[in-house]
């Protein structure tokens, strides 16, 4: 019997399918990332846009996860 | 954050509708305020305008707390969240396993005992063995002594360090917290320890965590001492659940819903009943009062002017 070793993980999954809904705070952050690459004062940082992203992701992947774990 | 976006919203469509508020605020700065009827208007917008500007500059310092209060955990549809929702019992056995194998080496669980576990996650006999596996401190004996002997299911589960200052000290600092009541003294703390085990990512452009932190957005600063520890495979499950780390996330923190609540089954059974019981007595009860109470209320008044 060859058992299913690569279990992938669900959530990771659907935080890869939630991808494309989340577009406009994805690109946000790519953004910001982009305007303080030059910086060198350690000051600038994307938290905000960052949060923007993955509150979005995690809105989509929240009502979905557990309906795909045991 | 999002509340200081609303504040602001309705306080820009109530000065759009107000448009003359900041003209006007300068014009009074310019000018001296009339001494006739108009003057206690222009002075109450005087006041508004500064409650305004007070209010705005209030909500955008309050934004800038991001990082400090942690992202916002989602809520996850939790099985045993219904009004009559038991806990999934398999999912608890799961989530015990988790916490022995992968978190029991640095975070205690002293206020749950082996007993407590029995019709729980195990049989008696299962929980007696697991009981057995560990070493107790007992005594004094005949002679006075401390002596060691195997547990048994009154013993508690045993503890990785002898106190908080051992724990520290192993951690960088850091004391890894008792687990027994952690759902339930944490802020959302289902949905949140669930976000926190599995939400461990690459920290934002801009962001370097120092080295013993790791970066999880979920935890307010963003720097934890504690390392991602839910790996896929880390365990593997007795009842063959593919153990990915979300299916672990979700077992482990069953298990400690259950540990920091084990008597929600019964209270929600209880509630459930008590409260429809209650309805009932209160239609009675309303009955009964309006039944006794007629006798007043259908009395009629009769004013006999004679004059």
């Amino acid at each position: 019997m060859v058992a299913d070793e690569e279990a992938v993980d669900q959530k990771k999954y659907l935080e890869e399918s939630c991808k494309p809904k989340c577009v406009k705070p994805l690109l946000e952050y790519q953004a910001c990332v982009k305007r303080i690459q030059d910086d060198d004062s350690g000051h600038k940082h994307c938290t905000g846009q960052y949060f923007d992203y993955w509150h979005c992701v995690d809105k989509c992947v929240g009502p979905k996860l557990f309906a795909k774990l045991k | 954050m999002v509340g200081g976006g609303v504040i602001q919203q309705i306080l820009r469509r109530k000065l759009h509708s107000q448009s003359v508020v900041t003209p006007v605020r300068s014009w009074l700065s310019s000018k001296k305020a009339h001494e006739e009827a108009g003057s206690s208007g222009v002075r109450a917008l005087a006041l508004l305008g500064a409650g305004v500007t007070g209010l705005l500059s209030f909500s955008t310092v309050a934004s800038a707390d991001e990082a400090e209060h942690g992202l916002e955990c989602p809520d996850y549809p939790w099985p045993h969240e219904g009004i009559l929702s038991s806990y999934d019992h398999a999912s608890i056995r799961r989530g015990h396993q988790v916490y022995q194998q992968v978190c029991a080496s640095c975070h205690s669980m002293s206020l749950i005992s082996y007993r407590d576990l029995v019709g729980v996650a195990y049989t008696e006999e299962e929980a007696k063995a697991m009981a057995a596996e560990i070493e107790v401190v007992d005594g004094p004996n005949d002679e006075g002594e401390m002596f060691t002997r195997p547990g048994k299911l009154s013993d508690r589960l045993p503890q990785p360090y002898a106190n908080e200052s051992a724990a520290r000290f192993a951690n960088g600092g850091a004391y890894p917290p008792d687990l027994s009541l952690i759902t339930k003294a944490r802020h959302n703390g289902q949905n949140y320890v669930f976000a926190l085990l599995t939400g461990y990512r690459d920290p934002p452009a801009g962001i370097s965590i120092r080295e013993g932190l790791h970066y999880n957005p979920y935890f307010p600063g963003g720097a934890i001492a504690m390392p991602k520890m839910l790996n896929d495979e880390a365990v593997e499950y007795e009842d063959g659940v593919p153990a990915t780390e979300a299916q672990m996330g979700k077992d482990v923190v069953s298990f400690l819903s259950w540990a920091a609540e084990p008597e929600m089954e019964e209270r929600k059974l209880m509630g459930f009943k008590w409260i429809f019981l209650l309805s009932l007595a209160l239609l009675q009860a309303a009955y009964y009062r309006r039944l006794r109470w007629s006798v007043l209320k259908s009395r009629k008044l009769v004013l006999d002017v004679v004059n």
